[in-house]
């Protein structure tokens, strides 16, 4: 027997709602400590270059100014990344991208960090930036990490697609094209961290305050429990707030100058930094039987990840588990290429690839319909995910699975909708 | 011209992280006047996770909401939260605190049992009460409770984690089970597409989403709410512009995103498929939300003018050039 439910299910009131509506909320922008000092980031113009120098100087020596730091100011390890360690905190030698961070200042006014910034002389020779996915992968381009520009190629084989191909008697093929998007979160990101007894404090805006605690404890080569990493109220991030923002480079100006150190990324900053939605282009070719049943499909997946993998890895594997739709197809070949480039970074944003492949699916199906004179409802429910059914990777699903009840209910409402309008 | 036209898609997504590790822990404490400190990895970035947390716990232990203070995602009170990401602190955040509530509930219920004479297993925690679900006069206040468990001694805590049962996946194949569970939606929209401008406004949105179980309805129904919005910007209005590696549109006077004005009729429908694997039954739906409504504005646009666009955003121009062609093609001049 089902038990009785007196909470969960229940409308009750958020628990941050009265302060959020009374605007007592404290969001990390608004944290303000005796002595604390400005952060601020000098980030690079061009998108690919071989540092020769930095001269911080003038600077150091602007009335104002207490710290000015680079890589080598760095005691531990200078990288970052949710699953590739393949980002600089501040960058030792190459740049990768417009907006890497090269050096950083924490100063008295926000004001004096931003005219510090002006004074860091750096020369670098630039070198051939990659914009492209198929410039990429040309064998004479570039490395822009390591010995290779593909960040990652993957298949997915499931039943047999050749021969699923030739069970049908329609198939359709199409190419489809997204976009690169920016989260525009409304909160741009913010931290402030402070250094006391030997141990590093952060506040921030952040979807994983535990994340950032391991990599500022790998950067200051501090034992993880040295860190504390504190949440303040985050005012959305959308994927966007998972990559490491102000976070290492406050710890490292807090514990340089043991003052605490408030970093606020303007508007313009926050949308050129952070992490962006992989765009894709996705080549498919799904075919039927006659009766509409689904028999195969067949896709090719091109994503760039920019200069950094950030949550790519885990965009590509998503999207290509998803990529069938809910929909039963006995024969699944996906295979994914994604490249590193010098265009901004992307990673991970809410869905993760899925609604890149869910354009793909639903195009597929309303296409298949067409061909087959076939209302794309009645296609979809031939197809579609049951109880037990198999996924493309194998998986037999449970008991759990609400989706015809979802396209009734949103049917019967539509019909409800209807008669209403023709009272 | 006005036309109309609508358009129907639906979408299935895993929760939590992809064939990978990824749990959640959470800690709890039951005070001495039977309020309850609850304390989470689980970043809350405005979705609501502290408040399906502190139901969550509220409904295990058999206390009121009210009752329970949710301190998150500090990580030298907390234990790990992972990300708030993948849809997937209600489901596995949400387990961790449950399992933390039944271990301070079986310390509890062995005083209780201690003192009203009769089994554990008979034992019912409901309404700041613990009652014998056989005899309804053998109760004891958590109050009450709590006095028995200072004269004993006795501390109320738990902690739990959870991490989702899944597989990794083949590397040559991937094949393997990636998601312990998943959630469904579908979703129909109706859009006007002005043949004139080429300008396409979506005009209703009707978001059925299978989420298990609704821990908080209307929490969930904003989710999907918020979700129409930015998949209305998805398909129709939002493209980062990159030139040379720069990103010529970094601030909102330039990237457009939808306001309140450009939001439709909306009507949301919660289906509970009640997953087994979920804390009474929930999924997740954070980022399902946003899934289905762009394929639909995709489908319905079709519907209207009779062209499947295969880029997004479909901007005016877009609209435009393709009713162009297709007037060329009718009268046959290409």
């Amino acid at each position: 027997m089902e038990k009785k439910l007196s909470v969960v299910g229940k409308n009750v009131i958020k628990k941050d709602a009265f302060e959020k509506v009374t605007g007592k909320t404290v969001f990390s922008a608004d944290l303000d400590m005796e002595d604390m000092l400005y952060g601020a980031v000098l980030r690079s113009t061009v998108p690919a270059a071989v540092i020769k120098n930095i001269d911080t100087s003038k600077a150091r020596a602007l009335e104002g100014v207490e710290s000015v730091l680079t890589a080598k100011n760095i005691p531990g390890r200078n990288a970052v990344g949710i699953i590739l360690k393949d980002e600089p905190i501040l960058v030792e030698d190459k740049i990768r991208r417009i907006g890497d961070a090269i050096a950083i200042v924490a100063a008295k006014t926000e004001e004096t960090a931003q005219e510090a910034l002006s004074l860091i002389d750096v020369t670098y020779e630039e070198i051939e930036p990659i914009f492209t996915f198929d410039r990429a992968i040309q064998e004479d381009s570039p490395n822009i990490h390591g010995i290779t520009n593909v960040l990652q190629t993957k298949h997915l084989r499931h039943g047999d697609v050749r021969a699923g191909f030739e069970k049908c008697d329609v198939i359709v093929e199409h190419t489809y094209k997204t976009s690169m998007l920016s989260h525009m979160f409304i909160e741009p990101e913010a931290g402030l961290a402070t250094y006391e007894n030997g141990m590093i404090t952060i506040y921030s805006s952040t979807q994983n305050p535990h994340f950032d605690r391991g990599e500022v404890a790998a950067m200051m080569a501090f034992p993880q429990n040295k860190v504390r990493s504190v949440q303040m109220t985050t005012g959305g991030g959308f994927g966007g707030k998972l990559d490491i923002s102000v976070q290492c480079h406050a710890a490292l100006l807090a514990y340089n100058t043991k003052k605490p150190v408030k970093m606020v990324r303007k508007r313009t900053e926050s949308a050129m930094v952070s992490s962006k939605r992989h765009p894709m282009t996705i080549h498919a070719r799904t075919g039927a039987t006659k009766e509409g049943k689904l028999m195969a499909m067949e896709v090719t997946m091109r994503g760039d990840t920019g200069a950094y993998a950030s949550y790519g890895p885990a965009v590509i594997t998503r999207a290509m588990v998803h990529c069938t739709g809910p929909y039963v197809i006995p024969n699944v070949s996906i295979d994914a290429t994604f490249v590193y480039t010098n265009n901004p970074m992307a990673g991970a944003f809410r869905g993760f690839g899925v609604p890149q492949v869910a354009l793909v699916h639903e195009g597929q199906i309303e296409a298949l319909a067409k061909e087959l004179s076939m209302d794309s409802v009645a296609l979809r429910l031939i197809n579609l995910q049951h109880p037990g059914a198999e996924t493309s990777t194998g998986q037999k699903l449970g008991s759990d699975v609400g989706l015809e009840t979802c396209i009734s209910q949103v049917l019967s409402k539509r019909k409800e909708l209807d008669g209403k309008e023709g009272d | 011209m006005i036309r109309q036209g609508k358009g129907i898609a639906c979408m299935w997504y895993g929760v939590g992280n992809t064939g990978l590790p990824n749990p959640a822990g959470a800690f709890v404490e039951v005070l001495s006047d039977a309020s309850v400190n609850l304390m989470v990895g689980c970043a809350d970035i405005g979705q609501g996770s502290t408040t399906v947390m502190a139901q969550i716990a509220a409904e295990e232990l058999g206390v009121r909401y009210e009752d329970v203070n949710v301190t998150s995602a500090d990580s030298a009170v907390t234990p790990e939260g992972g990300a708030t990401s993948a849809s997937r602190q209600t489901f596995i955040s949400g387990n961790a605190t449950k399992k933390a509530c039944q271990m301070a509930k079986q310390t509890l219920a062995e005083v209780a049992a201690e003192v009203l004479q009769v089994s554990r297993e008979r034992l019912k925690f409901e309404n700041r009460q613990i009652y014998d679900m056989d005899n309804l006069e053998c109760k004891l206040s958590y109050r009450e409770l709590m006095g028995e468990m200072a004269k004993r001694g006795r501390l109320a805590l738990g902690q739990g984690y959870y991490n989702p049962n899944t597989t990794m996946l083949d590397p040559d194949t991937m094949q393997g089970s990636p998601f312990e569970i998943y959630s469904y939606a579908a979703t129909m929209v109706t859009v006007e597409v002005n043949t004139d401008t080429g300008r396409i406004e979506l005009k209703e949105v009707i978001s059925a989403h299978d989420v298990g179980r609704a821990i908080n309805k209307r929490m969930v129904e904003a989710q999907i709410e918020g979700g129409c919005a930015m998949g209305q910007g998805f398909a129709i209005l939002e493209k980062v512009i990159v030139e040379n590696g720069k990103i010529l549109n970094p601030q909102f006077s330039k990237y457009l995103i939808p306001t309140a004005l450009d939001m439709p009729d909306i009507y949301p429908i919660v289906v509970e498929s009640n997953a087994q694997a979920g804390p009474f039954g929930a999924k997740g739906v954070g980022e399902p939300a946003l899934i289905p409504i762009i394929p639909a504005i995709v489908n319905a646009v079709e519907d209207a003018i009779g062209v499947h666009f295969y880029e997004l955003p479909i901007t005016p121009t877009d609209v435009i050039r393709e009713l162009y062609h297709q007037q060329k093609l009718y009268e046959g001049i290409e």
